[in-house]
């Protein structure tokens, strides 16, 4: 049976029409406590969260080029929590002088039967990791810090390894799309952790 | 020597002639050098000096005691040898030396000459005491300058410390600010957010205040005690104070006016360390807060739909949460330094539940953020993201989303309150009011905002061990009364005083009836029959009337009782036929022993008989018409 077509524009229309604005920068393991003590004045709510996720990355190839791919998050600190299946748009080619990468972001919760559903649906499995960091935020401003660990036996989340001896920093915001002044929000919100971290927009496309 | 001859070689100008010819001064010969130097040498000069040598400085003195005895300038003589004089001295000195020599050679064999030490005359040693005295003193004096100095050099600096202290530079100000409030520069001014977004509210007003130097301090004066080199700015909206004024009013004669509290008035009382500007930006804050509370509670009176509509005026929502009360919330902003005129009667009594609302309020503000995890997931409520995978349907979505409003609980919290006064007064009211039965009230101790429990007993006094039948525990709700009675049964009053009170009434006059079966059961009486419900008589208004039949030991004498709440209580005597007056003769019954049987009734005038209660007196009576065997 073949794979049924699969079309490589993202989603639009209804209610989910959510554009993530995106920073990324990264800190070595040493400069860690500095960074999290400066996000623990700049953002709100005292206690910072640890977390501990598992994601599965889901590729389903098509006759076409570009091959459609998931993103299924679990957490392993929180079992029961129901799973996080995103999907993340290219990211869309505006003015240059945007200062965040803006991408369309489909954002939904499944139950823990998804990755069997992902395997009948055809989707394959490409890779996965686990990150551990912490999580702050700022009014709509979500500030994550991860370790990235390679999973070194497919399915054992328990034999990790890390990837880098550093950690990622993401500064994203989840908005509807058309409205601008999230990414200068985010932008002043950068400068503040500037000589800790510098946050910039990373296109994937110029990685590969 | 040879340094002055040396000097005189070189030739003096005597003077210079008008043709630029030099003369010069003769040079002395050798024998003129000498004859010259030798006039110099003065002998008297030194006390005694055996030296020679034309330099004079001063010299130690021997100590001989012997003056020189050519006092006076040595005659200058220039036929003599020039060295006569000094040989004639040096002769007379190496004689003294040597007689000095053979006096101390002889005094080292002890054996011819001793020295004996001279005593000391006392007025010599007079005056080295003196000495030691001044001496002392000099020592002392200098001391005492050094310790002087360096107590004067701490007093300084130790006067400069609190000097800069008090005047208090303004970095270590913006420090003491910085550990208290958030600030952030922006260009060249410094800002600092007194808003409670970081506690997660969402109220758009700004809160930024400026921090600005304090330039203007007179050097030259003293400084002030309050003075602080560091002022904040808040914003115009901001100044003064502000406090929430919540008042129920009924225009009732039964309750009246249950009063007025202030939520939020703290009066900051001035610490003493604490500066200006804590005070102002804490009060700053305090109308903040006042305005999101007020505002959110505005936005919700408009939205919800309720049975009598709030009315929003200005600042003030006005709602009804029972017909003929009336709730007011309102915001008293006072700007400047002016008090307000009318006197503050509301000197906040400790009314738990109206702290319990200050609270509630506290907490209603500041929601808490949960995160979310996964920890790519969006930010949202956490309950919420279940309704997918776990397939909610529309109801329970709707049940997940709807949380009551501000304003909703603080009217449900109002209406508690009043309910729960109106209950007390109406209980206390009736218990002041009748006197037997007796009605008593335990209010307990643990309520929570919107539920109270109190427990009513009726009783008889001195018969609370025996009728103890009619025991109710109320639960006072937000709109409702719920009764459980002993025999458990659960009836729902509304908040309607009137039936709270026709209740109590009717278990009031039931108690009686119960009373006298009891009773009966502890005299000896047989219980002929017992009703709660009498379906004869007169009908009363409220609840039902209650009687009772009971029945002497020996079967002579019954008494009926019937209790009625409106009707009160009618007491019967059933006594045997012999005992009544006529007796209708009848040609059925012809045996004597039938006249034991009980017949006519008689009534019994409760009220002229003895006895402090109903209770009381049906013992009495009970015992009157049991005769002892």
């Amino acid at each position: 049976m073949e794979a049924p077509p699969v079309t490589v524009m993202p989603v639009t229309g209804g209610t989910i029409n959510m554009m993530e604005y995106l920073l990324q920068g990264s800190v070595l393991d040493q400069s860690l406590e500095s960074l999290l003590h400066r996000l623990r004045g700049l953002c709100d709510n005292m206690e910072p969260e640890s977390f501990a996720d598992h994601e599965l990355v889901y590729l389903l190839k098509g006759q076409q080029g570009n091959p459609f791919m998931l993103r299924a998050r679990r957490s392993l600190l929180h079992p029961t929590a129901p799973w996080h299946l995103r999907y993340l748009g290219q990211p869309e080619v505006g003015d240059k002088s945007r200062h965040a990468l803006v991408r369309n972001c489909v954002d939904v919760a499944a139950s823990h039967s998804l990755p069997d559903f992902l395997n009948e649906m055809g989707f394959r499995m490409d890779h996965e990791f686990v990150a551990k960091g912490q999580v702050f935020r700022k009014g709509a401003m979500k500030v994550v810090v991860s370790k990235l660990l390679r999973v070194l036996a497919s399915g054992n989340t328990e034999n990790t390894e890390p990837l880098s001896l550093s950690y990622l920093v993401e500064l994203s915001v989840l908005a509807p799309a058309g409205q601008d002044t999230v990414s200068e929000d985010m932008r002043s919100f950068a400068e503040q952790l500037k000589p800790l971290v510098h946050l910039e927009k990373i296109d994937p496309k110029r990685l590969m | 020597m040879a340094k002055s001859c040396f000097l005189q070689l070189i030739a003096q100008v005597q003077e210079v002639s008008l043709d630029g010819l030099e003369t010069y001064v003769p040079l002395l010969s050798m024998s003129q050098n000498l004859a010259k130097l030798a006039q110099r040498i003065d002998f008297n000069q030194s006390s005694d000096s055996d030296e020679d040598g034309p330099e004079r400085e001063s010299r130690e003195p021997w100590g001989k005691p012997e003056p020189e005895e050519d006092e006076g300038t040595v005659k200058f003589q220039p036929s003599l040898w020039p060295w006569d004089s000094v040989r004639n001295n040096l002769r007379s000195a190496l004689t003294e030396m040597c007689v000095l020599h053979d006096v101390l050679s002889v005094l080292k064999d002890k054996k011819y000459m001793a020295l004996d030490p001279v005593s000391q005359d006392p007025a010599l040693t007079k005056t080295p005491q003196v000495f030691q005295l001044i001496s002392k003193k000099k020592s002392l004096a200098t001391a005492a300058q050094l310790l002087l100095k360096g107590a004067e050099k701490l007093t300084k600096s130790l006067a400069e410390n609190q000097e800069q202290r008090r005047q208090r530079d303004f970095n270590s100000e913006l420090l003491r600010l910085r550990s208290q409030w958030k600030l952030r520069k922006v260009g060249h001014k410094i800002l600092g957010d007194l808003s409670y977004r970081s506690a997660g509210s969402l109220f758009p007003h700004h809160g930024t205040f400026e921090v600005i130097k304090n330039t203007d301090i007179d050097l030259d004066k003293k400084v002030p005690d309050d003075y602080c080199p560091l002022n904040v700015q808040i914003p115009s909206d901001l100044e003064g104070s502000a406090y929430i004024k919540v008042s129920i009013q009924k225009q009732s004669a039964d309750i009246g006016d249950l009063g007025t509290v202030s939520l939020f008035r703290r009066q900051p009382k001035a610490k003493p360390g604490s500066q200006m500007w804590h005070l102002k930006l804490e009060a700053a804050q305090n109308v903040l807060l006042c305005k999101e509370i007020f505002a959110q509670l505005s936005r919700e009176a408009v939205q919800i739909k309720s049975q009598i509509p709030h009315i929003v005026v200005k600042n003030q929502i006005i709602s009804q949460p029972f017909p003929g009360l009336q709730l007011s919330i309102s915001l008293c902003h006072s700007t400047g330094e002016k008090k307000s005129q009318r006197a503050s009667p509301d000197k906040s009594k400790p009314d738990d539940h109206l702290y319990v609302l200050e609270h509630n309020l506290h907490q209603l503000i500041r929601e808490v953020h949960t995160m979310p995890h996964p920890a790519s997931s969006p930010f949202g409520h956490k309950r919420l993201r279940l309704a997918g995978p776990m397939a909610y349907d529309k109801a329970e979505i709707s049940s997940l989303q709807q949380s009551e409003g501000l304003l909703e609980k603080i009217i449900k919290q109002a209406k508690h309150i009043f309910l729960r006064s109106r209950t007390a007064r109406t209980i206390d009211s009736l218990a002041s009011r009748i006197e037997d039965p007796q009605i008593q009230a335990h209010w307990s101790n643990i309520n929570s905002v919107y539920e109270s429990s109190v427990k009513v007993l009726i009783t008889s006094q001195g018969y609370e061990q025996i009728c103890k039948s009619i025991q109710l525990q109320l639960n006072i709700g937000v709109e409702q009364i719920r009764v459980v009675h002993r025999d458990g049964r659960v009836i729902t009053l509304s908040h309607q005083e009137q039936e709270l009170q026709d209740f109590l009434l009717s278990q009031m006059s039931q108690h009686q009836v119960h009373a006298v079966q009891q009773l009966a059961k502890v005299m000896g009486w047989h219980v002929l029959s017992f009703s709660n419900h009498v379906g004869l008589g007169p009908i009363e208004s409220i609840g039902n009337a209650s009687a009772i039949t009971v029945a002497s030991p020996s079967g002579e004498h019954a008494i009926s009782v019937r209790n009625g709440p409106e009707s009160g209580c009618k007491v019967l005597v059933q006594f045997p036929r012999n005992q009544a007056k006529e007796l209708p003769k009848s040609d059925a019954v012809q045996d004597a022993r039938w006249t034991h049987l009980r017949g006519p009734y008689r009534e019994v005038h409760c009220g002229r008989m003895e006895g402090r209660n109903f209770v009381y007196k049906m013992e009495l009576l009970m015992a009157a018409l049991s005769p002892c065997p």
